[in-house]
């Protein structure tokens, strides 16, 4: 009685049914009332293709769901690779930015460095210039007393031979105006 | 229980086969099928082998012989 094809006790639910409801002479009919004919070829053969029907609808489904699956995961792969470029650009652009943005903080660097050197040149410059003016005035102020010096010296010089002539006079009247042209 | 084939039988025969085939349980489509058909009330429906045992010799069936139809069927039909 047992059989693989009819695992699970399908073949006593067979039995039953045949039995209570009888199951057709076109299934090569029967020498007792179980058997007596109830369905004909055309009826087994209309089942059997609905039956066939429903596992074709399955397999349809089951094909239209690994479509729609490969479709969703095509999708999600594209929709990556969109996110994936979307990012590279984005990392591209900032590392753009950041190089310009390096670019000009080391231009404001040199700037500052220019600045500074200029700074210090100028300073220098006004140090040499005050020198100067002080160096300069120094030698006025050298010469004036080497001239005072040669004044002093010629007037003592003067007062000695005066004295020594005996013609000093110590209030000697102004010297005579200068001579000018008459008109 | 009386013997009694009528037009719904070969039909409910390939429908059994066909919730076979989709791996259904034996039990739970005659389950099914009883509410629609009383003459399946009262069966014991846990002791498969039982119930066919004692319905064949009740209607004096052979239950080999019987057996052995409904593979040539399901055979004759590649559906097992």
């Amino acid at each position: 009685m047992g059989d693989s094809s009819f695992n699970g006790g399908w073949i006593f639910a067979f039995l039953i049914i045949a039995v209570i409801f009888g199951w057709g002479g076109g299934l090569g009919g029967g020498n007792n009332a179980a058997m007596a004919g109830l369905a004909t070829t055309a009826e087994v053969q209309n089942s059997i293709n609905a039956a066939f029907a429903s596992q074709n609808a399955q397999n349809i489904l089951l094909s239209s769901a690994n479509n729609n699956y490969e479709t969703a995961r095509l999708i999600d792969n594209q929709s990556m690779l969109m996110t994936n470029q979307n990012n590279t650009n984005l990392l591209t652009a900032i590392n753009g930015y950041n190089s310009v943005a390096q670019s000009l903080a080391s231009g404001f660097n040199s700037v500052n460095q220019n600045i500074a050197d200029l700074g210090y040149k100028m300073e220098n410059c006004c140090c040499s210039i005050k020198t100067m003016l002080l160096e300069n005035r120094l030698q006025d102020t050298q010469q004036a007393l080497a001239d005072a010096r040669n004044i002093a010296v010629n007037q003592s010089q003067s007062e000695f031979l005066l004295n020594t002539m005996g013609k000093w006079v110590a209030n000697a009247p102004a010297a005579a105006a200068a001579y000018t042209a008459s008109k | 229980m009386m013997l009694t084939g009528n037009s719904n039988g070969g039909n409910l025969m390939l429908q059994a086969l066909g919730s076979m085939m989709r791996g259904e349980s034996p039990k739970d489509f005659l389950k099914s099928l009883a509410n629609t058909n009383p003459q399946l009330k009262g069966l014991n429906l846990d002791d498969l082998e039982g119930t066919a045992k004692t319905l064949c010799e009740k209607n004096n069936v052979n239950m080999d012989e019987l057996a052995d139809k409904i593979k040539d069927f399901a055979k004759s039909n590649r559906q097992i």
